[in-house]
């Protein structure tokens, strides 16, 4: 099923012609993103692919449409002119008619990051799990990206994939939608973290060793439905609990491990994740991500704080 | 002389008053188009007209709910009884129709704008499957302020939709607001095969629509129908205060009068 070797960029069409021969109902809808990468889907398969134009929210309503009448639809293009721009056209067309359906996103958080603003989106999460009938996902290895898609691609729900663009570099055999994977175990603290930063919590973690404390490291590909048992499980245990997530504060997985851990006692919390401002800057997506403090270095003081 | 389709526009009227909320003149206004729709091409729960499998109607403008409840009802998808909870709590029936709920409502609509790109996607999953189905969608003047109106009317011309049909509730709405400089001319210049009709004349629309659905080139089909909000009971008419009023004892009784008469 998977192929270890690929990066995020050829793991997205490979994803795709999987499906394909998985279910000859999928139909392929892209908003002029991905249109060279999706070539081997559309020889495969004739008049099951469609590069619409750049109309996203009418993008989106095509998609619904496809799903009333039986088919499974496959929406692509960048984050933000999906999960922004085409919103009501989600939250009516798809969510309020119980239609199911794929949205795979490129340009998570600010992979784009010469593009400024435009080319951001670090709501999508929390907005697309806000709305009933929705199933949110944020693959961020090839491995992960091609195995939620094959066990969900058919799903009675709208399922949003936020695709990254880089991968965390972990291989996970063993990926199932809606289980968060412990990569590391330890006792002093719960490290929960998702997309690309886990490579930051397996830094950090290293560096709390030399402290001489241990970290559970949880990461998280899939936010609704969420994993609140293996969340309760590890801070019940190290009473610590620190978030890292490219997303904005609210309604990411920070809000998510909140809810889940009222019922402990006398936990320990902070999170890191992106600030109430847009981000201006450009450069490289690692100057992006080190401006904004997602580097072990800068959260080791804010997570030693919580000891 | 009483207007075509009197009954169905006393429906209208008793549902609104019964419910205390909706929008008479934009159901008058469409109302005609619809019960022509719904004899000549959707199957009725109580005869076999034709092929259900064959046509779908959507109505992209919900906030018209009253009228599709009403022919709804008179094609039997919709019982008196559950006609007369409209609006109430845990009725099926609201100010604009629920797909999930409502038999024979093809979309969850009232945010304008939708219709036409969802029927859009179902015409081309048709095509997909070979199937033969057609799809007509009612969308208003005003409607087609909405930029997914034109975006759809690009799409559905490079697809070759030529089994999508939408109907324009031409009522003038827009010339309130922004007129539209001419929707025929902008349709026709998207490509679209566009006709033009008197959408209170139900000879005239089924003309049209049989015109639409018979001609023989691959393109989505418009009909402009010239429409009038309110049309039927003067009082009604135009785009003043009775956009979303409910009538009185005495205003009701000239409804009644102009209806019956």
């Amino acid at each position: 099923m998977t192929d270890t070797v690929l990066d995020m960029k050829s793991a997205f069409p490979k994803a795709i012609e999987s499906v394909g021969k998985l279910n000859n109902k999928v139909v392929v809808v892209v908003g002029d993103i991905g249109h060279f990468a999706m070539q081997g889907f559309a020889k495969d398969n004739p008049n099951r692919y469609y590069n619409l134009g750049i109309l996203e929210p009418t993008l989106v309503s095509v998609c619904a449409g496809l799903a009333k009448e039986g088919l499974i639809p496959i929406g692509h293009t960048i984050a933000p002119f999906i999960a922004e721009r085409s919103l009501e056209q989600i939250k009516l067309d798809f969510c309020y008619q119980a239609l199911g359906g794929n949205l795979i996103t490129v340009g998570s958080a600010f992979d784009y990051s010469t593009l400024g603003c435009t080319h951001h989106c670090y709501t999508d999460l929390g907005i697309l799990g806000s709305y009933p009938n929705t199933e949110v996902c944020y693959p961020s290895s090839p491995n992960e990206l091609i195995a939620l898609l094959e066990q969900k691609y058919n799903s009675p729900f709208l399922t949003y994939f936020r695709m990254s663009r880089t991968s965390h570099g972990e291989i996970f055999e063993n990926v199932e939608f809606g289980k968060i994977i412990q990569v590391r175990t330890g006792e002093s603290i719960t490290l929960l973290v998702s997309g690309p930063q886990l490579k930051t919590a397996l830094v950090l973690a290293e560096a709390l060793e030399q402290e001489g404390m241990s970290a559970d490291v949880l990461y998280c590909h899939t936010y609704k439905p969420f994993d609140e048992e293996a969340v309760q499980n590890s801070i019940a245990k190290t009473g610590k609990l620190f978030v890292i997530e490219e997303h904005v504060y609210n309604g990411g997985l920070a809000s998510l491990a909140l809810r889940c851990s009222r019922n402990t006692p006398s936990l320990s919390f902070d999170c890191h994740c992106i600030p109430d401002k847009f981000i201006r800057n450009y450069g490289s997506y690692s100057d992006i991500a080190d401006g904004l403090g997602f580097s072990a270095e800068s959260l080791l003081p804010k997570v030693m704080a919580l000891f | 002389m009483s207007p075509p389709n009197a009954d169905l526009r006393l429906r209208i009227v008793d549902l609104v008053c019964a419910g205390g909320g909706g929008h008479i003149p934009s159901s008058f206004s469409i109302v005609d188009i619809l019960d022509s729709v719904y004899c000549h091409y959707i199957k009725t729960q109580d005869c076999n007209l034709v092929k259900q499998s064959d046509y779908t109607f959507t109505l992209s403008k919900g906030h018209a709910a009253c009228a599709l409840y009403s022919v709804l009802h008179k094609y039997g998808y919709l019982t008196s009884t559950i006609l007369e909870t409209y609006l109430q709590y845990s009725s099926i029936l609201g100010g604009h129709p629920d797909s999930t709920k409502v038999p024979g409502a093809e979309a969850s609509t009232g945010s304008l704008g939708h219709g036409l790109p969802f029927t859009v996607g179902r015409a081309l999953a048709a095509k997909i499957a070979g199937s033969p189905k057609k799809f007509f969608v009612l969308v208003g003047d005003g409607e087609c302020h909405e930029g997914t109106i034109w975006e759809s009317a690009i799409v559905a011309n490079n697809l070759g939709l030529d089994n999508l049909v939408v109907l324009v509730d031409y009522n003038k709405s827009s010339d309130q607001i922004c007129a539209h400089n001419s929707l025929i001319e902008q349709f026709k210049a998207f490509g679209w095969y566009c006709l033009e009709a008197d959408g209170h004349k139900p000879a005239d629309i089924y003309a049209a629509l049989e015109n639409a659905l018979d001609s023989p080139n691959n393109k989505p089909r418009v009909i402009v129908f010239n429409t009038i909000k309110g049309f039927g009971v003067p009082m009604l008419e135009g785009h003043g205060s009775w956009h979303y009023k409910i009538p009185n004892n005495e205003e009701l009784v000239i409804i009644r009068e102009a209806l019956n008469s």
